[in-house]
């Protein structure tokens, strides 16, 4: 396939993505913005396989690009930040085959054949997930910088464990850094969603 | 968590209002939870460059010779610039007395910094940068630039650096120089201490330190600038668009209207930036070089050398005391450490919250080949209020008393022990706290008495913060279908200013939040506003919403709505002052601790918070506030500290892991309990809050681990490490 042509096709494809759930929430949606970056014609590449939030796509990427360089730079999926960009923040998370991952500690091509999951996946239908409606209940995000991390980590805990404890939703997010500290309002809205919110009282931070 | 409410409080608490004060979830919440909010790292234009900033590796050298020649021939590089072909002063970098915001200072400032220095520093100095189509060939240019330094002996400790001995930073010294230029300490004197500490009966001693604590907000620095023609646009995160603005364009003198700063959300402030910084002037030079738009990218290293953090300090403390256990003297010594270059004051807070006749505080911020000190949220106070109330916690068990008894009988209850404040409710922010965290039965009376090896203590801290008055401005528009649009320089960082400024304006006006469309955080299309920093935007800009929506009201009164395509504007710039009072807000924290004697560990286990900051605006946000800075508090209590290696020069905690910075799982549950007043000053009596719940937690947890092990730690954080070898 030309180069040029298989591109295009891609930048298509992740404005729709992207238009599929916006207008059901704000009208005022800026529009998808075009592709960041193109791939580098003098660097070792590979065309890979990859799902992303439900729509299959086969991409080249270079063989060099982080997850979330693919993600925010080729494919306009702002939504997942870097904070760090070496595994310790966690502002990356995404899902990986349902399993969280940082995606700046995984290469682009490693995501050849898996399904990823980003903050833009959440909202199904036009509905916010009921993580990110307690999420803006209980004044989770502050900056908001580590949130799309954080919804990610805690979508994998509820489908793992519907009904967590306090203790169990700390240690299932510990990789998930928040500078504002925001950590008290985070694990109540994530018991909120589960509906384990009555299980969140009881002092002390550890397990 | 819901807060407490006063129920049952001072006599003060002001009656309820329509829109103020019920718990409202923030106005772009969905933005915020679907990654739709845009930060400064997520703008992309077309034909964008990356660009990346090569540092020093050294903690003190002179440049003698940079060759560029193979980077700039890589392919797709296309500019590269250093000291010598893109050099700009950076006004706000380096600035003599740490003052900021004020362009004469700037211009009589002789130690100035500037986007690239000779000598370099620090470690993390500037040196060049790159602008190449994308960020692997700009990383891959800096490789290519072959730089010859001659090193330079280089100094990490203010107390060494004033040695005669000390390699020299500046050639004037390793004093900074105050706003005269004059090398001077920051002296404060009241009564006689000499003469005081001869005849008190009882005079105690001590030395405290603590650690540069970064602020490490989640998103790193980056900038975006693009020109078109001479129009420079710089997309960046900075808590204050208005001076960001200002000083962008002072110092690559272009005039103001020649520079748009837009910044609408930001991955966290944490003070010390609501001016420009380094990044935006790189980008903006080297925009103009390629002629293309450019980004500039830091890594988290980078920002934890490169930016800037809490300032450490060094502090000694003379306490003289009757024998009734009343101050008869308090005499401080400090040291702070600022970096190589002076972007703030250095101060320590903490002498005031006493009433004594006898107070001398003489206190040195000094320059260090560390990186660059400056404001962290509560900038002086929470090093300066662990010394101090560590200090004067140590008095109390010496002179047996009750710490809280003790504080109560010598707090001072006037603003420096003379003016009068326009309120005051710091007896009842620690009455309230003491009651509700069952302080007498958590206490205990003989530190480090329980049977161990886990061992529980309770301690408390309290505070004074700010709450001035001042300038701000907004623009309001009322359009003839009943729609408000409101104009307001605000920058969206974390603490909810958005959110806030439309439930001001939607009280004020008396419509629903929804009848007010809030702009913000673009100089081209928002007046000035104050800037995210000193907890001051809610009271100023706040008050200038309250202002504009006064003369909105009053045109509608006069004219009538606005009909057809015709708008009401009305815009208010108000610059209200207090007469001969002081305006603080006040609060209390009590922390229960469990140290475990055999590993050093510190579980805190029930952590209990009284605040007054007036009139609360939005409970739900104000919890957050207070939960976060308390726990940024935690942080650097017992982990944060930028470690330095002494014989290197070299930082080696340069990042999350290693710098520690708090987790899910550090996290106690804070509580927090409003006490709310109206002193009918600011928007509907707000005060200052973002700070606020910061500044007194180390205090607090170091007396509560005191209280449970009998030791006295003095040097933060408070590690592991530190409390083993303080009960071996």
């Amino acid at each position: 396939m030309d180069p040029s042509r298989r591109e295009f096709l891609e930048g298509t494809g992740a404005a729709l993505a992207v238009a599929a759930v916006a207008p059901a929430l704000d009208a005022q949606t800026p529009p998808a913005q075009a592709p960041a970056i193109s791939v580098d014609p003098s660097v070792p590449r590979t065309i890979i396989r990859v799902t992303v939030n439900g729509v299959v796509r086969r991409i080249e990427v270079e063989d060099r690009w982080t997850l979330v360089e693919l993600l925010r730079d080729r494919l306009a999926l702002t939504g997942t930040k870097i904070g760090c960009d070496r595994g310790e923040c966690g502002a990356c998370t995404v899902l990986m085959d349902g399993k969280p991952v940082y995606s700046c500690s995984n290469l682009a091509v490693w995501a050849d054949g898996k399904s990823i999951t980003t903050v833009e996946g959440l909202v199904t239908n036009g509905r916010l997930s009921p993580l990110q409606q307690a999420f803006i209940e209980h004044d989770a995000p502050q900056c908001g910088f580590c949130t799309s991390g954080q919804l990610m980590a805690a979508t994998a805990l509820l489908a793992a464990n519907p009904r967590p404890t306090a203790p169990e939703v700390r240690a299932a997010m510990v990789g998930n850094l928040c500078r504002c500290s925001g950590y008290n309002h985070y694990v109540e809205s994530v018991l909120a969603a589960a509906g384990s919110g009555a299980r969140s009282t009881g002092a002390g931070g550890q397990p | 968590m819901k807060p407490q409410r006063n129920d049952n409080a001072a006599s003060s608490s002001p009656a309820p209002l329509k829109t103020l004060g019920h718990s409202t979830p923030r106005i772009d919440g969905v933005e915020r939870v679907t990654g739709r909010a845009k930060y400064t790292g997520d703008v992309q234009l077309p034909g964008m460059l990356y660009a990346r900033v090569l540092r020093s590796p050294h903690p003190h050298a002179r440049i003698k010779s940079i060759d560029v020649s193979k980077a700039r021939a890589l392919a797709g590089v296309k500019a590269v610039i250093t000291h010598e072909n893109g050099q700009v002063v950076w006004g706000a970098g380096s600035v003599a007395g740490g003052t900021q915001y004020n362009d004469e200072i700037k211009k009589i400032t002789k130690q100035r910094r500037y986007t690239f220095n000779n000598p370099v520093r620090f470690v993390g100095d500037p040196v060049a940068a790159v602008a190449a189509v994308n960020r692997h060939v700009a990383e891959e240019a800096l490789q290519l630039i072959a730089v010859d330094y001659e090193v330079l002996p280089f100094v990490l400790e203010p107390e060494d650096a004033l040695k005669p001995d000390a390699p020299k930073i500046w050639p004037e010294g390793n004093l900074a120089l105050n706003a005269r230029n004059e090398a001077q300490p920051n002296t404060q004197r009241r009564g006689d201490v000499a003469q005081s500490l001869k005849t008190s009966p009882h005079v105690f001693e001590d030395r405290y330190s603590t650690s540069f604590v970064h602020n490490a907000q989640m998103e790193p620095r980056a900038a975006v600038a693009h020109w078109e023609g001479d129009k420079l646009t710089v997309y960046t995160p900075t808590g204050g668009i208005a001076n960001c603005h200002h000083d962008i364009a002072r110092d690559l003198g272009i005039p103001d209207e020649k520079v748009r700063v837009v910044c609408q959300y930001m991955g966290g402030n944490f003070g010390n930036k609501n001016q420009n910084q380094d990044a935006d002037l790189i980008a903006a030079v080297l925009a103009k070089q390629a002629g293309a738009p450019v980004k500039l990218e830091m890594s988290r290293k980078e920002d934890f050398i490169g930016m800037h953090g809490r300032w450490p300090t060094v502090q000694y403390y003379t306490v003289g005391v009757d024998n009734d256990a009343t101050l008869t003297s308090l005499k401080l010594r400090g040291y702070s450490g600022m970096g190589p270059y002076r972007k703030n004051s250095g101060a320590m807070g903490g002498l005031e919250l006493y009433k004594c006749p006898n107070v001398e505080s003489v206190i040195s911020p000094v320059y260090t080949n560390r990186t660059v000190s400056g404001n962290f949220r509560g900038p002086e106070f929470p090093q300066g209020f662990f010394g101090a109330q560590s200090m004067i916690d140590d008095v109390a068990y010496k002179m047996k008393m009750d710490p809280v008894e003790f504080v109560i009988k010598n707090m001072s209850r006037m603003s420096r022990d003379e003016v009068p404040y326009t309120n005051y409710s710091l007896d009842e922010c620690i009455r309230r706290g003491a009651a509700q965290f069952d302080w007498k039965a958590r206490w205990r009376p003989q530190p480090g008495s329980d049977p161990g090896p886990k061992k529980r203590g309770a301690g408390f801290a309290m505070m004074i913060f700010r709450s001035g008055l001042g300038q701000s401005s907004a623009v309001m528009h009322l359009d003839s279908k009943g729609q408000y649009t409101l104009f307001v320089g605000v920058t969206d960082v974390g603490a909810g200013a958005k959110t806030t400024m439309n439930l001001i304006a939607a009280e004020a006006l008396d419509v629903p939040l929804s009848k007010v469309t809030v702009v913000w955080g673009d100089t081209d299309r928002c007046p000035y506003s104050v800037g995210e920093s000193g907890s001051r935007t809610t009271i100023m800009t706040g008050y200038a919403v309250v202002q504009a929506a006064a003369d909105i009201k009053k045109q509608i009164a006069e004219k009538g709505l606005p009909a057809g395509d015709a708008v009401l504007i009305a815009s208010a710039t108000p610059s209200p002052r207090l007469e001969g009072k002081v305006r603080s807000s006040y609060g209390a924290h009590f922390v229960e601790v469990e140290v475990d004697t055999e590993l050093g560990g510190v579980h805190i286990t029930k952590y209990t918070t009284v605040h007054d900051s007036g009139r609360i605006m939005n409970p739900l946000t104000a919890v957050s506030q207070i939960q976060g800075a308390a726990i940024q508090g935690i942080g650097q209590a017992l982990h944060e500290n930028l470690v330095y290696d002494a014989r290197s020069g070299q930082p080696l905690s340069a990042g999350y892991y290693f710098d520690r910075v708090p987790t899910h799982q550090d996290a106690p549950t804070i509580e927090v309990t409003f006490i709310e007043s109206d002193d009918g000053y600011g928007p509907f009596g707000a005060k200052s809050m973002g700070e606020a719940g910061i500044i007194l937690s180390p205090a607090a947890i170091a007396n509560a681990i005191f209280n449970a092990i009998g030791r006295r730690m003095k040097d933060l954080p408070i590690t592991r490490d530190k409390i083993l070898g303080a009960l071996a």
